[in-house]
């Protein structure tokens, strides 16, 4: 193949006149298998438009999103998106645009071929030379007539892409071949008409010719490529060091270690070593009941010698009361209860009983599959049945879809709204199957004063019905990926869809989960974003995934099963510090990644350490009860500044992003000038006071406070500042008010780590 | 400028794009305590050449009959009571109450033609303000990020001590000034008070009662022997993100730069007289103020201006203030060389009916209203697009919100291609269908 690639380079200006016959002529000889071809696909020696014109058109980038393929085309020029509807592509070529951008008479006069070499202005700037294969591809199917896709033209049936997997050395080279199989039975090697992408492009990139070149730099990849709407994935690894001494597995391995240890031993990578006993409580403390460890507990965990304390402690915070409503903070954002609009007191009437259903849940430990099953199959009143109140958010066919796709499955199918996914093999038969489902999902009363209507009673409608929107057909009720659900008119189709989500087989749904989860805790999911699944997005540790998976359905659908095989296995008890070998990972958890405190969680450790509770306002001029957490709050319309500038989320859809990271400066203003810090520095009950009036030594305090705030005790050196600092500040109080505001504004308190 | 390395998207192109976090910090990777020491040894702060903008918003919706679009020959129940006066632009007159304008009218541009599909006051906030038709209390749809914040993730601070995005007094209440999925870091800094109060302070820089300047610039110091985490822990720029702003806000808290921006009381007085002691009139004073120190965008929030019942009697409060904030502002613009540099908005998120209603005011009326757009290397004097007779509908140039973005995009010079991701990874193009208006160059 490589002999032949060079002799096309070699005939340099000299015009082929029919290329396209002369790559089939190659590839079939080169494959052998198939039926051998010396013509085109078709007929002999035409240029279909559909397997030959539209592959051009997207290696060259005219139909991507950025340029004629995003809905409203460019510059008058409009082209289906990556080139899926080519009957649509065609009328646009040869009959729009009056007729100047195809002309039979001189091929390259048209505007197609005059714009894509720059020889007239084109905004796209030049995208071809006249000598290339694609020029010549563009030409001859001109020169022909521009002829039409036609009913009898073979379709392109399958793509393949060897090798499909692979591992490169780093700093290497990696050529892929791809061929093209069509429905007459003729094979043809497309890898240099194909459009390839790699999802890393630090760890591997790929050029136009399908050859992968590894960067210096170990990791997980894959290589999207696209060719006449069809994909494959090459799924490549570069290891970060030596492969061949296997990382030593820990005492006490759970199955859960043994795929890390494995996953790390193929990529040559060495895990950090573990934490100590007070990283670790902090850790767990944090990430299970969104709380931070106080001192009593620290030390008395530090103190514990018992062999099996750690399991001890997760199943302590597992059933403390923090557990449910923290993870219920986690859920109500995802379930999107939210709590905007002008009547807060009718909102908040639905929030509550839904917040407090789903705290319920939690705590009672209800099965995952039954918690998902309640909610999407709900009907009635919010006061019978709070999970309604997901229906007040969740209320168009496009709401229904994309919740239910990325909350449930794990999947965004947004794309498939408009047009087929451009990488994965969401159809719109998938997207509009899947609002099918919710169709007959009927609503009446509540109060719906020109605001997002509350306390509807929801219920399900004897008809209802979704059309396909370009060709207007009805599209029956049906999972993602297919087949339709058969129904009589007495069923509710959602109890459908619920069966199939926690029925044998189903690949997304408890997938989801123990992903979402795995994010939760290591700061990562196995596939990220967790809820962003794609044959062209692999899962960095596929059998790890797996395992947990099985694992999750045969326990039940039990999450704190789930919860306790995560936080018990070796990753998670990892140190934040890199090593020579994992530094640059991302991937592997072969340390923990560092993360910050979500704006609750941060606000309620501000309050615990200086032991002044937040006063948070209540609808019609009350107030939340004294000693109210931000993690309990029934929604997000509780007008708190300090939450909204650190990012809690507006619940507005179920993706877990909108609960934002970004660092911004109205946070670090806020740390800086808040009043309610410094409130909380000056109340003369809370935690700073009692120390500037107490009457013990500095390093006495100094030993506690640290402990407080960062779970730890001091070391020598900071023992040492902090001290020689409050000798030397006059006034006491001023004194503790300031090293602690300086601790918490530290990143080692703003970040669980 | 400093680069920041953010979250990666995946979007329909299948490209991954990096979140580009822009702040102003002088150094990458240094840690906090590094970059608290590197802001005292850093005198000299260079400054971009790139451009600024100040908007006006008229937050309610202006009336362009009596403004900028005067309509002499309709009936009085159309034309209202204002007077046209002459301008410095032949044959172009504006209303009466304009006649600090009228004198600055030739760096002054105005389109007499946008026009869009909704008349009510949020959702026509917000596609006025990100081009786009958004959410609305009956319709749950995503909202778009602001011009400013598009102009602040694509271009970011001047200096490294400001703010890029600027909202004086504060933001407007429906929240569509801010940058939604771009990232928090790209929202308006909200100044919080009126500059033209006598004791005038910025609430955000202010310190709470009882902290004194010296306890922050203790705690400053305390923080960079404490925060010694080891930054190579966190591989995703959040950690060097988080200490680049720390060390910002202490700086504008504890330090002297940002603090002078916003001393009034250095402006002579004649000048401080010349824009008006109003909120509008100091708002703008302020403005510029800002964009000499450093600042990339300033919107000044003016309003209210839903006029329903008597219009003509509440514009009286209205007019003369913004006329003399915007009239002086071109001035001193002028004056100063700063005009060429300096992009000056003026829109809200609709006009008002043509027909005085029953009890003489003027409703909701967004099928042809007018903006004014001037400096920032535009020319001037430029009438671009007419409304009907009696002002109710488009004559000629029908010009979109988005035409309007991307006018000011290409303005300051941001590529029209420039796209960023929506929630869902999709590309977003920042001027969408809209194309500048090539008349204004």
């Amino acid at each position: 193949m490589h002999r032949v690639l060079t002799a096309w380079t070699d005939r340099g200006n000299r015009i082929v006149p029919s290329i396209v016959a002369v790559a089939l002529l190659l590839s079939a000889a080169k494959m052998g298998a198939g039926q051998e071809r010396e013509d085109g696909v078709g007929d002999a020696g035409r240029v279909a438009f559909t397997t030959d014109v539209v592959p051009v058109l997207t290696k060259l980038g005219c139909n991507s999103g950025g340029c004629h393929g995003k809905s409203t085309g460019q510059n008058g020029f409009k082209l289906s998106l990556l080139g899926f509807v080519p009957e649509f592509d065609h009328q646009s070529l040869v009959k729009e645009g009056r007729g100047r951008r195809v002309f039979a008479g001189d091929p390259g006069n048209s505007l197609l071929l005059q714009k894509a070499i720059g020889r007239v202005p084109h905004g796209g700037g030049r995208r071809v030379a006249p000598d290339s294969i694609d020029y010549q591809i563009l030409a001859n199917w001109i020169r022909q007539g521009a002829n039409a896709p036609r009913p009898d033209d073979p379709l392109l049936v399958d793509l393949e892409i060897t090798p499909v997997r692979g591992r490169l050395a780093q700093k290497s080279v990696k050529q892929l071949k791809l061929v093209a199989r069509f429905s007459n039975g003729t094979l043809r090697d497309v890898t240099r008409q194909a459009l390839y992408l790699s999802n890393e492009p630090g760890i591997a990139a790929v050029g136009g010719a399908g050859e992968v070149r590894s960067a210096g730099q170990g990791g997980l990849f894959a290589v999207l490529a696209r060719y006449g709407g069809r994909m494959a994935v090459y799924h490549g690894a570069v290891p970060f060091g030596d492969t061949t001494r296997p990382v030593p597995a820990a005492a006490g391995s759970t199955p859960v270690d043994r795929f890390l240890v494995a996953g790390w031993s193929r990529l040559g990578i060495l895990p950090s070593p573990e934490v100590d006993d007070a990283t670790l409580i902090r850790r767990l403390t944090l990430d299970i009941c969104g709380t931070l460890p106080t001192v009593e507990e620290v030390r008395e965990y530090l103190a514990d010698r018992r062999p099996d304390k750690r399991s001890r402690l997760v199943n302590r915070l597992l059933d403390r009361p923090g557990y449910a409503a923290y993870f219920a903070m986690k859920w109500a954002d995802i379930l999107q209860n939210r709590g905007k609009g002008y009547s807060t007191g009718k909102q908040r009437a639905g929030t509550a009983l839904f917040a407090g259903w789903i705290r319920d849940s939690l705590a009672a430990n209800k099965p995952y599959n039954q918690f998902v099953a309640e909610i999407l199959t709900a009907t009635g009143s919010q006061r019978e049945n709070p999970p309604t109140v997901w229906y007040r958010q969740v209320r168009t066919s496009v709401d229904y879809v994309e919740s239910v796709a990325q909350a449930f499955l794990g999947v965004r199918i947004q794309c498939a709204q408009c047009h087929h996914h451009p990488f994965e093999r969401w159809s719109q038969a998938d997207y509009y199957g899947l609002a099918a489902v919710f169709a007959r999902v009927g609503r009446k009363g509540g109060f719906a004063d020109a605001e997002v209507p509350t306390n509807q009673v929801i219920y399900v409608k004897s008809t209802g019905a979704v059309q396909h929107p370009r060709t207007g057909r009805v599209i029956p009720p049906r999972p993602l990926g297919g087949p339709d659900f058969d129904l009589t008119p007495f069923d509710d189709p959602r109890q459908r869809l619920v069966g199939w989500l926690s029925g044998p087989g189903n690949p997304f749904f408890a997938r989801t989960l123990v992903n979402r989860m795995w994010g939760h805790f290591l700061g990562r999911g196995i596939i990220p974003p967790i809820d962003d699944a794609r044959a062209s997005n692999p899962p960095s540790n596929p059998e790890l995934l797996e395992w947990l998976t099985r694992d999750f359905i045969e326990s039940g659908f039990d999450l704190k099963h789930v919860i306790r095989q995560i936080v018990n296995c070796r990753a998670y008890r990892l140190s934040s510090l890199p090593n020579a070998s994992n530094g640059l990972d991302t991937q592997f958890f072969a340390r923990f990644y560092p993360r910050r405190l979500a704006a609750e969680v941060l606000l309620d450790g501000i309050s615990q350490v200086l032991d002044v509770p937040t006063s948070f306002p209540g609808d019609r001029g009350g107030k939340f009860p004294e000693g109210t957490r931000a993690i309990e709050l029934p929604d997000e319309n509780v007008a708190v500044h300090f939450l909204d500038v650190f990012g809690r989320p507006a619940r507005t859809s179920a993706c877990e992003c909108e609960r934002a990271d970004d660092p911004a400066l109205a946070q670090a203003l806020e740390l800086v000038s808040s009043k309610e810090i410094q409130r909380k520095l000056t109340d003369k009950n809370g935690y700073a006071v009692r120390l500037a009036s107490n009457k013990k030594a500095h390093s006495q305090n100094i030993r506690e406070l640290f402990v407080r705030v960062f779970a730890r005790p001091p070391r020598p050196r900071e023992e040492q500042t902090a001290k020689e600092y409050l000798e030397s500040e006059q006034d006491r109080a001023e004194g503790y008010r300031s090293l602690l505001w300086a601790l918490l504004a530290t990143n080692e308190f703003l970040f669980n780590h | 400028m400093l680069t920041l390395a953010g979250r990666t998207f995946r979007n329909c192109d299948g490209i991954t794009r990096r979140n580009f976090l822009q702040i102003g910090a002088p150094l990458l990777g240094l840690g906090l305590p590094s970059l608290l020491r590197h802001e005292a040894g850093a005198a000299d702060v260079t400054r971009d050449r790139g451009k600024s903008l100040i908007v006006f918003w008229t937050h309610g919706g202006m009336s362009q009959q009596d403004t900028y679009d005067l309509k002499p020959y309709s009936p009085p129940e159309y034309r209202g009571p204002y007077r046209p006066i002459a301008t410095k632009v032949p044959g172009v007159v504006l209303g009466e109450r304009f006649a600090r304008q009228a004198t600055v009218l030739d760096k002054m541009s105005l389109v007499r033609s946008v026009h869009h599909e909704n008349g009510i006051h949020a959702p026509s906030a917000h596609w006025m303000q990100t081009g786009h038709f958004g959410p609305t209390l009956a319709r749950i749809a995503a909202q778009y990020p602001s011009f400013g914040s598009v102009i602040n993730k694509a271009l970011g601070s001047r200096s490294p001590r400001m703010p890029a995005y600027i909202a004086v007094p504060q933001a407007e209440a429906f929240g569509y000034q801010k940058s939604v999925f771009l990232g928090a870091s790209y929202d308006p800094f909200e100044v919080g008070a009126d500059p033209n109060a006598k004791d005038f302070k910025v609430p955000n820089l202010a310190l709470p009662g009882g902290l004194a300047l010296k306890s922050v610039r203790t705690r400053r110091d305390l923080l960079a022997k404490f925060d010694t985490l080891r930054r190579d822990i966190d591989r995703s720029g959040v950690m060097d993100g988080l200490d680049a702003f720390k060390s910002q806000a202490l700086e504008m808290v504890a330090g002297e730069d940002v603090r002078r921006a916003f001393e009034m009381e250095r402006e002579p007085d004649a000048l401080r007289d010349r824009y008006g002691r109003h909120q509008y009139g100091q708002s703008a004073l302020l403005a510029r103020r800002l964009v000499e120190a450093g600042a990339r965008v300033v919107t000044v929030n003016t309003g209210y201006w839903d006029h329903h019942n008597e219009v003509h009697k509440n514009l009286e409060q209205h007019l003369p203030p913004l006329d003399a904030a915007i009239g002086t502002l071109f001035e001193d613009l002028d004056t100063r060389g700063m005009l060429d540099d300096t992009l000056v908005y003026c829109a809200g998120e609709f006009g008002r009916t043509p027909l005085i209603n029953g009890h003489a005011g003027r409703d909701h009326w967004s099928s042809c209203f007018s903006v004014m757009l001037g400096g920032g290397g535009l020319a001037g004097g430029t009438i671009v697009g007419a409304s009907e007779k009696h002002g109710g509908d488009v004559q000629e140039r029908p010009t979109i919100p988005l035409d309007v973005m991307a006018t000011i995009y290409h303005a300051m010079g941001i590529s029209l291609e420039t796209h960023y991701e929506d929630a869902s990874g999709r590309p977003v193009g920042i001027a969408g269908t809209g194309r500048p208006i090539q008349e204004l160059f």
